[in-house]
């Protein structure tokens, strides 16, 4: 057996890597550690109570209310996700097209539409909080001002209308990413290869369906989990514009802010609950990772060389 | 049937004009190439009759039809591309069947082209394979066989063989040639080896900066090059020219020497003579003839190239016996052997006729 010896390099290499491993122990694998393990006890406010075993996620996935509170969080995570698939990467998918295919002011726009994403979730929640103001918001009176009074509505404070607009503003924000990211993988089609294919259709709609998209499409793999798990770690946006309630009645209540709640409380129900919390983080952190993996790996077979 | 006819078609990108009104007549089943050096617009040109770039100026028309807004699908016009261009996702028979699938066709009828593409360029074994499990020379066959398919009235192709090895070049050259002696369409071929053209072509568009400098067989580019540039564009080694001034019936170089002609061009007092290795002859000692430095013999087994300097510093090229070898710094004595050689206009490059010389 070869002896380990304290070489210069072998120290070295010991000095680079302990640091950085005891800092991700410390603030990563530790935290999720034991949040994993605060979700097998039962909890009186911050006091750890006896070992339960797995009471509290029988309690938020099957114990009234909680269950039809983790469904409804639950659901509206899906219609989040959905409904920025669509809008948000669709609409980045065309916006790429456009910049790719140089339409007028292609340079200005190839700018404008990445500038909200470097700007901070909080300062765009509180604009767009703003903007839907329903007397003084710039959306309602610029809807009044044109004669569509009917679309003048209080968009954050009734429930039919308040989840779609954060998904709206959701959208707004972030389009700019998978703009880019589809950008570039179309950048990476060689122009001969786009000829070839205008040599046999005119269509560009089949353009698009037979020869960019499935190009792309590898490019897009990253767009789609890093929606996924946006979606399902959706918080901050929720939390600024329509508060820890997901008001109005809990219409645009979803995981993030219910596992909040639960977990610290919040100014109706001043009560914390560590166990369950805990359960719905883990449960939470379970559901992405599983499903994250599950699809990087699937969509990574569908890559194509150029 | 497909006849092109190109009238003072003019290309500008932006401000750049790349061509600068070309004026072009092909036949129905003609092979034609279009040669010229790197950047003078063959590829360009291509694109327009392919429809992948709109014509800037003048028209095109195919047959009797006007084709300057005609989409590139819509002309009958199959293109085989440089790169290959071969859809990436798509295995070999999809890549076929993509386009006559677009047209249309009833799926019996897409088989049967394909199986019969597939069997004329021997690819019948690679029909499932994915292009990047293909090597050069297969990818340069699929993207033969997808124009193939289409069976267009025109082909296009672009330097087809430029990322072939050299083995390969010549054997796929031959393959082409058979090619369109057996499905007979109009083909239009572009290439910046002249090797190429001559070898190919029925008919030769030599190009250069965006004109076309001469139009003809490869017989007629070789005899009776238009002008300078097709003189020794055309033909390898290289033509020499020679800048010389006639006194009588020789022409001669200052302090070079001279040589005696039975035709020459009329009443001009300067101009270019345009000469080929084999119609020149190298001696050692001589009366008459320029005087030229040798620079280096090249032997080829049937023959050599000695490379000689003349007076006024012009390199010029002789081919001789492969026995006849010289060493460099040999003076020699240079002259004409009787074959024909070329006179072209000192100023313009344009080719000059020449007429017997009243004797003295
Ligand atoms: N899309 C383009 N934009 C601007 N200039 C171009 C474009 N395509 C070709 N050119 C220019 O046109 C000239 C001819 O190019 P090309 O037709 O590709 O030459 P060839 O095929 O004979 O080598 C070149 O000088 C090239 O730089
Ligand atoms: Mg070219």
């Amino acid at each position: 057996m070869p002896r380990l010896r304290l070489t210069g390099r072998t120290l070295w290499i010991t000095a680079l890597i302990v640091p950085p491993l005891a800092v991700m122990a410390t603030f990563v694998a530790y935290p999720i550690g034991s949040a994993l393990a605060y979700a097998f006890y039962d909890w009186q406010g911050l006091q750890r109570g006896e070992f339960v075993g797995l009471q509290n996620f029988y309690n938020v996935l099957f114990t009234e209310p909680f269950a039809s509170w983790t469904q409804r969080a639950f659901m509206h995570n899906i219609i989040v996700f959905f409904s920025l698939m669509v809008i948000q990467n669709g609409t980045g998918f065309i916006l790429a097209y456009a910049l790719w295919r140089e339409l007028p002011g292609a340079a200005f726009h190839r700018v404008a539409v990445f500038l909200p994403v470097v700007l901070s979730t909080v300062i765009i929640g509180f604009l767009w909080k703003l903007f839907f103001h329903p007397i003084f918001g710039p959306v309602n009176q610029i809807f009044r001002g044109v004669g569509l009074d009917f679309l003048a509505q209080p968009w954050l404070g009734q429930s039919s209308t308040a989840l779609g607009s954060l998904i709206f503003v959701n959208a707004w924000a972030w389009i700019g990413f998978p703009t880019l990211v589809f950008l570039a993988g179309m950048q990476r089609i060689p122009t001969e290869l786009l000829d070839a294919a205008r040599m046999e259709t005119d269509s560009e709609w089949v353009l698009i369906k037979k020869i960019v998209w499935p190009l792309v499409a590898p490019s897009a793999t990253v767009v789609f989990i890093l929606l996924f798990i946006g979606s399902f770690n959706w918080f901050e946006l929720p939390y600024i514009m329509v508060g820890l309630d997901g008001s109005p009645f809990g219409s645009t209540d979803v995981l993030g802010l219910y596992f909040y709640r639960t977990a610290f409380g919040n100014q109706s129900a001043g009560v914390q609950d560590f166990g369950n919390g805990s359960a719905l983080a883990v449960l939470i952190f379970l559901f992405i990772a599983v499903v994250a993996a599950f699809w990087t790996v699937r969509l990574r077979k569908r890559e194509i060389q150029l | 049937m497909a006849r092109l006819t190109l009238r003072n078609v003019k290309k500008r990108f932006k401000e750049t004009e790349v061509l600068h009104g070309i004026d072009l007549e092909i036949r129905d089943r003609e092979f034609v190439v279009f040669v010229g050096p790197s950047g003078c617009g063959k590829s360009t040109l291509l694109r327009l009759i392919a429809g992948l770039d709109p014509i800037t100026e003048g028209s095109f028309h195919l047959n009797e039809r006007m084709m300057n807004d005609v989409a590139p699908s819509k002309r009958g016009i199959a293109m085989v591309f440089q790169s290959y261009a071969l859809y990436p996702h798509m295995d070999v028979y999809e890549n076929m069947a993509f386009g006559v699938r677009l047209m249309g066709l009833p799926k019996e009828e897409i088989e049967s082209r394909i199986s019969e593409a597939a069997r004329m360029l021997k690819m019948e074994e690679l029909l499932k394979r994915k292009p990047r499990e293909l090597s050069g020379g297969q990818r340069q066959r699929v993207a033969i066989g997808r124009a193939l398919v289409r069976k267009p009235e025109v082909f296009l192709l672009d330097e087809p063989l430029s990322n072939l090895d050299a083995a390969l070049r010549s054997e796929v050259r031959l393959e082409i040639a058979k090619l369109h002696r057996e499905i007979g369409g109009t083909m239009i071929y572009v290439t910046h080896d002249q090797i190429e053209a001559m070898t190919l072509a029925d008919k030769i568009v030599v190009m250069n900066n965006g004109r076309v400098e001469q139009v003809g067989s490869p017989r007629q580019l070789f005899e009776k090059p238009a002008n300078s540039f097709v003189g020794t564009f055309i033909g390898s080694p290289k033509m020499t020219l020679v800048d010389v001034s006639r006194s009588g019936n020789r022409l001669g170089i200052a302090d070079g020497g001279s040589v005696p002609l039975d035709e020459l061009p009329d009443k001009t007092p300067h101009l270019k003579l345009g000469v080929r290795p084999d119609a020149l002859t190298v001696k050692r000692e001589a009366e008459d003839g320029f005087t030229a430095s040798v620079v280096y013999t090249e032997y080829l087994g049937d023959d050599s190239y000695v490379y000689a300097r003349l007076a006024d510093g012009t390199l010029v090229a002789i081919r001789t016996h492969p026995n006849d070898i010289f060493e460099p710094d040999e003076a020699v004595r240079i002259n004409l052997n009787g074959s024909p050689v070329h006179f072209f206009d000192a100023e313009s490059g344009q080719r000059l006729e020449p007429s017997a010389v009243a004797a003295h």
